[in-house]
């Protein structure tokens, strides 16, 4: 029995640690780990709180989507064992609801109405990053003891490292992203100057002051209108020698810039 | 001492109040024990440019590089490993039959790409050289590694503080685009009467047939001295 138990618990550590390098949807690997807490467990409702850029828990997924858990939850963003957990980076509880210490009224009164006896929550920490916490209910009298508080805490840290290596992830990809699109960018005004120096004759530093001249005169950004070059979708007769050139310096020098 | 620890206190101690890519590279040979090195920035399986190199050498590797698509630092990006070539001359796996020889004529023996990743996310390759044949042992190789992650990190961070959709003051000041390139093939574009795209095929087939690096052709196409038609 003992060892069947084991095995559940180290199967279900290697499917979420699979989960490190494998793409995944956040809400699914912590729904994952909220239904895998109660049969491993025997207890009867987890939920997993998230701490929003403001610093305010909410809810993120859950063993259960009764009405009755879910509100429960909510409330822990005001008040409850999560709140303290995400806040202290602490476990908070074991605790029995009915006899407890009664720091949060509202929260155990609703809990008590649920049909839960007793609470534990544990943060879902990483060395100083706290982000969020996870949240163990039960309707039975002692069905977690120290061994099981291990377990469920081994399973927090495993999804906070997966959510946080994964938005670090999401992170570097963006910035890579940003550069990648700031350079074709980039890429594309060049080649602008290039057809504009050739079309009118000048070198390629008069070029871009022609063509940061027209943006500037039609309240446009430099990028669109050195894609416009490049698609051939400007009459750049406008752009004849050397003329041009003289009126638009005149026009810088006098200032008139809109 | 651990190596990351080690490594960062070269760092810290060679680039003092400058930080800049070229100085990282500069640590990387002497940390690491090579002749030059180089690091190639990469984005949709194409060079974009290099963000620094050591000597003329270096820079020539990666000009040779971004000239003809091949090289240890393209192979390192595009497969995602790291490529070794410790005799340039007598090479095991034949590869890079135009980057090999002239990078032989420049005085380049054996040759080390390492790709620079930071997560999921592909930058491009540091690229370092001896000037005679041999393989990196054990312990140069664990602090190319480690400079290489370090090199990536700094890019990932230069650029995550620039302004929305400009490219980093820093990278942008220490790299070299290949701008002239650009020039050139929109003049090119006019003179031929093509797409950009086109322009940029006909110059880099102009340059391999000459024997020329593209930025030297490019140079001569937009000083005038060269027209396409």
């Amino acid at each position: 029995m003992e060892t069947s138990r084991d095995q559940v618990i180290i199967d279900s550590f290697v499917s979420m640690a699979d989960n490190l390098v494998a793409d995944f949807d956040v809400v699914d690997l912590l729904t994952g780990l909220a239904d895998r807490c109660v049969s491993v467990l025997g207890v009867s409702a987890v939920g997993v709180m998230f701490a929003s850029p403001t610093e305010k828990l909410r809810p993120v997924a859950s063993s259960s989507e009764t009405m009755r858990v879910v509100e429960l939850f909510e409330l822990q963003a005001q008040e409850g064992p999560c709140l303290d957990a995400y806040r202290t980076g602490r476990q908070v509880g074991y605790e029995r609801l009915l006899t407890g210490t009664n720091r949060w009224p509202r929260f155990t009164l609703v809990a008590l109405e649920a049909g839960f006896e007793t609470v534990l929550a544990l943060p879902l920490r990483l060395r100083e990053t706290v982000i969020g916490a996870l949240n163990l209910f039960s309707t039975e009298e002692n069905t977690m003891d120290d061994r099981d508080i291990m377990v469920a805490q081994g399973f927090a840290d495993l999804a906070t490292i997966s959510v946080l290596q994964h938005g670090a992830a999401i992170e570097s990809q963006r910035v890579n992203d940003q550069l990648t699109q700031a350079l074709t960018s980039r890429i594309v005004i060049e080649q602008a100057k290039g057809v504009v120096a050739e079309r009118a004759g000048i070198d390629i530093a008069d070029a871009f002051t022609l063509l940061r001249n027209y943006a500037r005169s039609n309240g446009l950004r430099l990028a669109d209108v050195a894609q416009a070059v490049i698609d051939n979708a400007l009459d750049l007769t406008v752009w004849a020698p050397p003329t041009t050139l003289e009126a638009s310096r005149e026009r810088s020098t006098r200032g008139d810039r809109p | 001492m651990p190596r990351l620890a080690r490594i960062m206190a070269a760092v810290d101690e060679a680039q003092g109040d400058e930080r800049s890519p070229t100085r990282l590279c500069e640590v990387a040979t002497t940390v690491i024990g090579v002749a030059g090195a180089g690091v190639m920035l990469m984005s949709g399986d194409v060079p974009q440019g290099s963000l620094c190199t050591t000597n003329t050498v270096s820079n020539l590797m990666e000009q040779w590089q971004y000239t003809l698509g091949e090289g240890p630092c393209v192979d390192a990006y595009t497969l995602d490993r790291v490529v070794v070539e410790p005799d340039l001359a007598k090479p095991t796996t034949p590869r890079w039959l135009a980057f090999t020889p002239r990078a032989l004529e420049i005085g380049v023996r054996a040759v080390f790409g390492f790709p620079l990743h930071e997560k999921t996310v592909r930058l491009g390759a540091l690229n370092l050289y001896q000037d005679r044949p041999g393989a990196l042992d054990a312990e140069q190789f664990a602090n190319a590694l480690v400079l290489a992650d370090i090199i990536a990190h700094w890019v990932m961070d230069a650029q995550a503080a620039a302004p929305d959709g400009s490219i980093a003051e820093e990278l942008d000041s220490y790299s070299d685009f290949h701008y002239v390139v650009q020039n050139a093939a929109g003049m090119v574009s006019v003179q031929l009467g093509v797409s950009v795209t086109e322009s940029l095929v006909r110059i880099r087939a102009s340059a391999f047939r000459e024997n020329r690096l593209v930025k030297d052709l490019a140079e001569d196409i937009v000083s005038r001295r060269l027209r396409f038609s």
